[in-house]
């Protein structure tokens, strides 16, 4: 991924400033630097990007034995069907959180791989409150959601203050994290927390009032609503506000930032708890809006869709929107075709991994430009 | 008969003339010096010649045929080398893995030992101390400049082209460098050597060729050219600076007292440094570069914690644990050497490196809000008042304004709000006659309104002309002050006869 260069620590070594242009020959053709892309431009690449990784999507789920006209069905059935379409919207109000949860790391060049374990450990705490029955139960569902917000923040800040403290790569940390909370998730659900009922490796059935409430259209709940004004906040937060503004620096040169007198460190831990609190959040979502019980795979997949989000939208929180109806689509799409057509289910984390790197191999053509010699 | 010619060579870079109908000529045996502002197209001339860039149009003839050079390699086929700017090393090859490498010899251990071989031969016959076994990251930046014009003599290159070679080294390196130049050019080498330095153009070039604004502009014979007729060439005008010492020097700001600072390697740097900087007056330090003086500087800049010593500010206390951000609202500001550091971020817009101190102090709207509208306005203001030019919109990127420029922009920022004190850095190096002259007025400005200015300098001849006070600085310390207009040669003997 072409915008994610590894960034190990503050002491990250000032490149030299690349000449203006370079030019070269390929018979016929003349290669050149480009100093700038207009918006427009960036986004037709974006788009001829995702085109090109559809188009090999499509050939690739032919080749599974997807009849074409079978696909084309089950498309136009995805947006045609209103229970269709509220289970795309129920299955977006994850995948735009763990985008924002990615895209807010991004934005301050914090790596965060983890989400996955992120969100293990938000659902683990606000499992923790349902099933200890924490607070007056009309103040339970907010509980449950600080508590998993705290549970996203505690499986971050210790990569945070690695990184931060001592420059360790939280490429490695997060992702290493996500080892551990995945094995501690199923000692507590082979343990403690199995549900004594029906002795599945499940947490116990949360209660009414630590469900997220239905809208009262079809079966979606408050889970799409939350996730929109958290996109609208971080879309504040980061375009509106001075500490957005200060991100920006510190993503750009964190050394002028530090001379200038901003608060680097507050700026980077700040952008990584934020983080990491979405992606509990998230994890919230699943369990207390779609499973009401802490699952062993609920987080399946969610953490490569988060980076995939944000990578697509270009960090930005509101073109995460987008990209999340997207992604959406093909975790439904998936479902049915599993049924249908028996093709895996990894086939959606095949589709989403094709389009990144058609999207990142567009990227060539925001940074050269091709002209026929003369 | 001329090894290198260039006719009407053009090229321009997303509509940016760079080099404009520019045509040169090179003969075996001299030293030919490439002379103009920052900008003026020396560099991009060059580095067509050396294979990086491809011309628009025009005609390049190497020894008497055309030629095109299509790549950095053919470039090497007919015998011409370029030492860069910013070299072009693997810094964690040695010198003779990083000449092999761009030798591109068949086979790495049998390769290795012929490198070698003809490394050290050539050092010797040089007299050249390059540590061969040690990574080039680890070299100073003299000898990796050596390991670069190794490389290309490795190469066999005929025509070497040096850019702007002295930038990174102290006079006596410079001047050791270009006697080792004028010895290969007596053996019958043809050397291109690009700088903004007159004296060195005076003391070793056989010819000059000047460029501005990417056309070449004449070609001379440096002997026969006084230094105001070589200025006048390369600005299009004259300019003559005269001293103009404080009126008023006011009360005590700063008192540095017993400073001492480390590198973080645990390398001793500044071993107690006293001095005071007083309201209205421009202080000088004078000294040899390495003598603890980047150090200081980012003591005072609030990015490094000295070891020992305070730093009392008049009215406030030591402020020597104090973090940029309570120095800044003190007053303190600073124009540091290294713009690419400390002083900007290259991607992003000219507004925002602007405006960034402003929005931390609250200028620029709330925290809830970052107020563009007025934030793009003061830059629009600040970039006209203080001449920065190439701003086509605020909205660009800050890398692309050439050096000068972009000085222009941090002293612009810097300067926004009337400061107590100004630490500048090396403030004008590696920028031309007139963006020179134009930072040095800031700062004359910025004492005459009552700052303490700080002038850290390894040009002898700005902290002469600039300073009211003058302290030497040798090995960590100040060693000797002397009031201004001082005597150059007792600087000189405080810089160097000191144990």
């Amino acid at each position: 991924m072409t915008e994610m260069q590894l960034n190990i620590g503050m002491a990250r070594p000032q490149q030299p400033p690349a000449p203006p242009s370079m030019g070269w020959r390929i018979p016929g053709l003349l290669l050149e630097v480009r100093q700038h892309a207009p918006i427009w431009f960036q986004t037709l690449v974006l788009l001829c990007g995702m085109a090109t990784g559809l188009g090999l999507s499509f050939l690739i789920l032919l080749a599974a034995g997807v009849p074409a006209d079978g696909l084309v069905v089950e498309f136009k059935s995805i947006f045609s069907n209103t229970t269709n379409i509220a289970s795309l919207l129920t299955q977006l109000a994850p995948l735009l959180i763990v985008g924002l949860s990615a895209a807010v790391a991004f934005r301050v060049q914090f790596w965060n791989i983890g989400i996955e374990g992120q969100m293990i450990f938000g659902s683990i705490a606000a499992t923790f409150v349902a099933i200890n029955d924490i607070g007056p139960e009309p103040l339970r569902l907010p509980l449950m959601m600080a508590a998993a917000a705290i549970g996203g923040m505690a499986w971050i800040i210790v990569p945070a203050l690695l990184r931060i403290r001592f420059g360790v790569n939280e490429i490695i940390s997060t992702l290493l994290l996500n080892y551990v909370a995945v094995n501690f998730l199923l000692h507590l659900l082979y343990g403690s927390w199995r549900d004594p009922k029906s002795s599945f490796p499940n947490s116990e059935q949360y209660t009414a009032a630590e469900r997220l409430p239905q809208l009262g259209w079809e079966s979606l709940t408050y889970a799409l609503p939350l996730a929109l004004v958290l996109t609208l906040f971080c879309w504040w937060l980061f375009s509106l506000s001075r500490f957005g503004f200060y991100t920006r620096i510190v993503q750009s040169n964190p050394k002028m930032a530090l001379a200038m007198g901003l608060p680097v460190i507050a700026v980077t831990l700040g952008a990584a708890l934020l983080s990491g609190a979405l992606a509990g959040i998230a994890g919230f979502t699943i369990s207390s809006g779609v499973e009401y019980r802490l699952t062993q795979s609920f987080f399946l997949g969610y953490g490569f869709s988060g980076i995939l989000i944000a990578f697509l939208a270009r960090n930005n929180m509101i073109g995460a929107i987008l990209v999340s109806i997207l992604v959406a689509t093909f975790f439904i799409a998936s479902q049915s075709l599993q049924v249908f057509y028996q093709v895996p289910g990894a086939i959606v984390q095949l589709i989403q991994a094709v389009i990144v790197i058609s999207v990142a191999g567009f990227e060539f053509f925001n940074r050269f430009r091709l002209r026929l010699a003369r | 008969m001329p090894i290198l010619e260039l006719h009407d060579v053009s090229k321009s870079f997303d509509g940016f003339q760079a080099v404009a109908d520019a045509s040169f000529d090179l003969v075996p045996g001299e030293l030919h010096a490439l002379l103009g502002e920052n900008g003026a197209g020396k560099s991009s001339l060059m580095n067509i010649v050396a294979g990086l860039y491809r011309p628009d149009k025009g005609r390049i003839r190497v020894k008497g045929e055309d030629v095109h050079i299509d790549g950095p390699s053919i470039a090497k086929k007919l015998g011409i080398g370029m030492v860069h700017q910013h070299y072009k090393l693997v810094k964690a090859f040695n010198a003779v893995e990083n000449i092999l490498l761009a030798a591109g010899a068949d086979k790495y251990r049998t390769g290795l030992a012929e490198v070698e071989k003809s490394v050290c031969e050539h050092c010797e016959e040089m007299g050249f101390a390059v540590d061969l076994k040690r990574p080039v990251g680890a070299l100073s930046v003299a000898e990796q400049q050596r390991v670069e014009i190794l490389k290309v003599l490795v190469n066999g290159a005929e025509i070497i082209i040096l850019d702007e070679p002295s930038a990174v080294l102290t006079d006596s390196e410079a001047a050791a460098l270009l006697k080792v130049m004028r010895t290969l050019a007596a053996k019958g080498a043809a050397v291109v050597l690009i700088t903004h330095k007159l004296g060195e153009v005076k003391a070793f070039a056989d010819r000059v060729t000047i460029m501005r604004g990417g056309r070449t502009v004449t070609t001379a014979d440096p002997k026969g050219s006084s230094l105001a007729d070589l200025t006048a060439k390369i600005i299009g005008q004259a300019v003559c600076e005269t001293r103009h010492p404080a009126k008023a020097i006011g009360a005590p700001v700063l008192h540095l007292k017993a400073i001492t600072g480390a590198r973080a390697d645990g390398h001793r740097t500044l071993h107690g440094v006293d001095l005071t900087l007083r309201a209205g007056e421009l202080y000088g330090i004078a000294g040899v570069g390495g003598n603890g003086q980047p150090e200081l500087a980012e003591i005072l800049m609030g990015v490094n914690r000295p070891t020992g010593g305070t730093l009392e500010f008049v009215g406030a206390g030591d402020i020597s644990r104090s973090n940029p951000a309570e120095r800044r609202k003190l007053g303190l500001v600073c124009i540091p050497a290294d713009r690419a550091t400390y002083g900007l971020a290259g991607e992003l817009s000219i507004c925002e490196n602007y405006i960034v101190t402003g929005v931390r102090n609250g200028r620029f709207g709330s925290w809830t809000r970052v107020n563009w509208r007025s934030g793009a306005a003061s830059t629009k203001d600040a970039v006209s008042a203080f001449e920065v030019l190439g701003v086509r919109s605020t909205r660009q990127k800050a890398s692309l304004l050439s050096g000068g420029n972009a000085q222009k922009l941090v002293i612009a920022r810097e300067l926004a709000s009337p400061p107590r004190i100004v630490v500048a850095h090396s403030p004008s190096r590696g920028l031309d006659a007139r963006a020179t002259s134009e930072v040095r007025r800031r700062l004359l400005e910025a004492r005459d309104a009552g700052a303490a200015v700080l002038l850290i300098s390894e040009d002898l001849d700005e902290i002469m002309l600039m300073s009211d006070r003058i302290g030497v600085m040798t090995r960590g310390r100040i060693v000797q002050e002397f009031e201004a207009p001082a005597d150059r040669q007792l600087l000189g003997k405080a810089m160097v006869h000191h144990d």
